[in-house]
């Protein structure tokens, strides 16, 4: 695969709310054609980020280039962005159709082809023959779709999503993210989103940054942040990690000699580490779903450790156990999936459990 | 009668009994203050003017001396014109100043400003129109003023005890009423409609004519009718400041009751200025309903 031009240059990037440091030096490029995802907390920037691309926001230092060219000083109307806004910014004075072809006034269209485009744009999100309807009387996935086809009517290069999914329950959440994908693979232009739901980012995006406090704590594909992340705190955002103290005994030819409690010694790659050291001391990290409980008759393809079982929550689908390994002083949670026939274990009973060195993660 | 007393005992627990309860005083205040004086005037418009009486005889004469006599009419004329350029010139000054509350004020001194803006109201109105009257004067503010600093020889006689003096009266008068609904409309603004606009390709001034004017019509409908029903009837600014030519329908409706003491005219004219005011005030909203319709 080619590698893809660079649509968004974030270079050092500083912004200051009087004293008050929002933006902490962010340097990242995004690709063109990518859907790319700002996760984090509230007031951690992401928002902030978006809008100086849209150029709601100036910069206090460092540069945004889109597509090659500088942003210091070009206003909001003049950037090849258009944005989806939180709370989608319908204008309710105006009829859907009215609404979706907003931006097409400076363009000088004929009313026929003006009606054309608005018929096309309404079309591609699913609201076809909805033009003449009123703006205020729509319901919020249909007021998503109309500011989704008021933006992508202008065939920008990018795309800004502030969080534009949060007001919908989950249901219709989860179809728009489904729609969102299609959409984006459709058109082929860039998507940059914020969003504060992990799961949303990872479903949904070519890559995402998590931000921390104004600043990238890690930008990575969804497979290796949620694999592989590079800190605890990333590791805590993004899913559930289960942590238990460890030491490296030696680091020789990019393997690692770990002791970790619980596990005994293991060797990890030298990607089993992909942080810095935080100053919180060596421990291991792995997902709850890398670990297995061994029911009778069932052998460990891996290796093998012995718990007893603290607490047990039953989802449904999934049961949650959170067990205590032989020789750890802190429970650990294991999630498994249900199987007909397959008992629930109680609180107490002694199991095996199944792991693999390869699942875990050294932060040290 | 036992079953009537706990009919009404039911009746009183209703919520419309209790709603009712609850406006009577005002509702019998204004059906003994307002509606029967008013129903009054109706019914000595159509009746004939007697010396020292009024004789029980319907006629339309009222009507048709109202609306052909010509000193009447150029009267009636004269009242529109004044309140309509009042109106005009008040709502066009009140809508920046709302729109800088609204907008460029930050929101914890929103209050104050509104407070600032209410405080002519401290003073009674009808000191508020002589004080124009020492400002206007022959003597007055302006006047002293330009002659001290040589930029006139003799006093300006046009800006008083004119037209002019009362246009400028009732448009400092009436400024906060124009301003509050503007202001409320403005408020209601989502500001992520004007990011919307920009965000679009559209200039602030476009943005500001495309989404924050439509808007904010609301408002300004709001305070046309506000300002233009009261000033079109205003008595007091026209008998102190207007002078002979300033004078208006009101001034006319007091002369045919107190000077001449013909009150089927004075009903009559008053009816009908009633009835223009009606009609000119319905027009300009069905010209503007498309504003109206819709939650917001």
């Amino acid at each position: 695969m080619t590698e893809k031009p660079t649509m968004i240059a974030f270079q050092d990037v500083h912004k200051y709310y009087g004293d008050y440091h929002a933006l902490r030096g962010i340097t990242a490029t995004i690709k063109a054609g990518e859907f790319f995802s700002l996760l984090g907390p509230s007031g951690c920037g992401k928002t902030t980020l978006l809008r100086t691309i849209a150029g709601f926001e100036g910069i206090s230092s460092g540069a945004v280039m889109i597509d090659g060219r500088n942003m210091a000083g070009v206003p909001a109307n003049q950037r090849p962005t258009n944005m989806v806004f939180q709370s989608y910014a319908i204008f309710p004075h105006l009829t859907v159709g009215e609404n979706v072809g907003f931006g097409l006034r400076r363009a000088g269209l004929t009313k026929d082809a003006l009606a054309a485009r608005v018929g096309e744009a309404l079309d591609m999100v699913g609201l076809k023959g909805y033009g003449a309807r009123a703006a205020h009387a729509l319901s919020g996935g249909q007021r998503q779709r109309v500011a989704l086809a008021r933006a992508l009517i202008l065939k920008p290069k990018v795309l800004l999503l502030d969080e534009p999914l949060s007001a919908l329950d989950k249901k219709m959440r989860e179809q728009m993210q489904v729609e969102l994908i299609r959409l984006q693979r459709q058109v082929g232009i860039t998507f940059i989103l914020v969003t504060h739901d992990q799961e949303e980012a990872l479903v949904m995006s070519d890559r995402i940054a998590v931000m921390f406090e104004g600043e990238i704590a890690q930008l990575a594909d969804p497979e290796t942040l949620y694999r592989r992340p590079n800190s605890r705190k990333v590791a805590d955002f993004i899913g559930t990690m289960n942590f238990l103290p460890a030491s490296i005994l030696s680091e020789t030819g990019g393997k690692l000699e770990v002791e970790a409690q619980g596990f005994g010694k293991v060797t990890l790659e030298a990607e089993q580490a992909p942080g810095a050291a935080s100053g919180e001391g060596a421990a291991v990290g792995f997902r709850p779903e890398t670990l297995t409980i061994l029911f009778e008759g069932q052998t460990a393809t891996d290796r093998e450790s012995m718990a007893t079982i603290e607490e047990v929550v039953y989802y449904g689908d999934m049961t949650y156990y959170d067990v205590r390994l032989d020789g750890t002083e802190k429970p650990i949670r294991i999630s498994m999936r249900n199987v007909f026939g397959r008992p629930v274990l109680d609180i107490g009973a002694r199991t095996r459990v199944a792991w693999s060195p390869g699942a875990l993660v050294l932060f040290r | 009668m036992m079953n009537a007393s706990s009919r009404w005992a039911k009746l009183r627990q209703t919520e419309a009994a209790n709603g009712l309860l609850m406006i009577s005083p005002t509702a019998l205040y204004a059906i003994l203050m307002l509606a029967a004086p008013l129903g009054t005037i109706v019914l000595y418009s159509f009746l004939t003017d007697g010396y020292l009486e009024i004789i029980r005889d319907f006629t339309l004469a009222n009507y048709i001396e109202a609306w052909t006599n010509e000193l009447y009419r150029s009267v009636m004329i004269r009242s529109l014109a004044v309140a309509m350029v009042v109106t005009l010139v008040t709502v066009l000054l009140a809508f920046p100043i709302a729109y800088f509350v609204s907008f460029y004020v930050a929101p914890s001194k929103k209050s104050l400003w509104l407070f600032l803006i209410t405080i002519p109201f401290w003073t009674s109105y009808l000191i508020r129109v002589f004080l124009w009257k020492v400002i206007l004067g022959y003597n007055g503010v302006v006047n002293s003023g330009l002659l001290g600093l040589g930029l006139i020889d003799e006093p300006l006689t046009f800006i008083l005890y004119n037209v002019n003096s009362v246009v400028i009266t009732l448009a400092h008068a009436y400024a906060p009423f124009a301003i509050l609904p503007i202001f409320v409309a403005l408020e209601k603004i989502d500001r992520s409609l004007l990011e919307a606009g920009q965000d679009l390709g559209e200039s602030k001034f476009m943005t500001f004519r495309r989404v924050t004017l439509p808007l904010a019509m609301p408002g300004v409908i709001a305070s046309v009718l506000i300002v233009f029903i009261p000033t079109i009837g205003d008595y007091v600014t026209p008998q102190l400041v207007g002078g002979p030519e300033g004078r208006m329908v009101a001034n006319l409706i007091q002369l045919q009751y107190l000077k001449l003491d013909n009150y089927p005219l004075g009903s009559a004219i008053a009816v009908s200025a009633m009835g223009i005011v009606t009609l000119v005030s319905l027009i300009f909203i069905g010209l503007n309903r498309r504003y109206l319709k819709g939650p917001k």
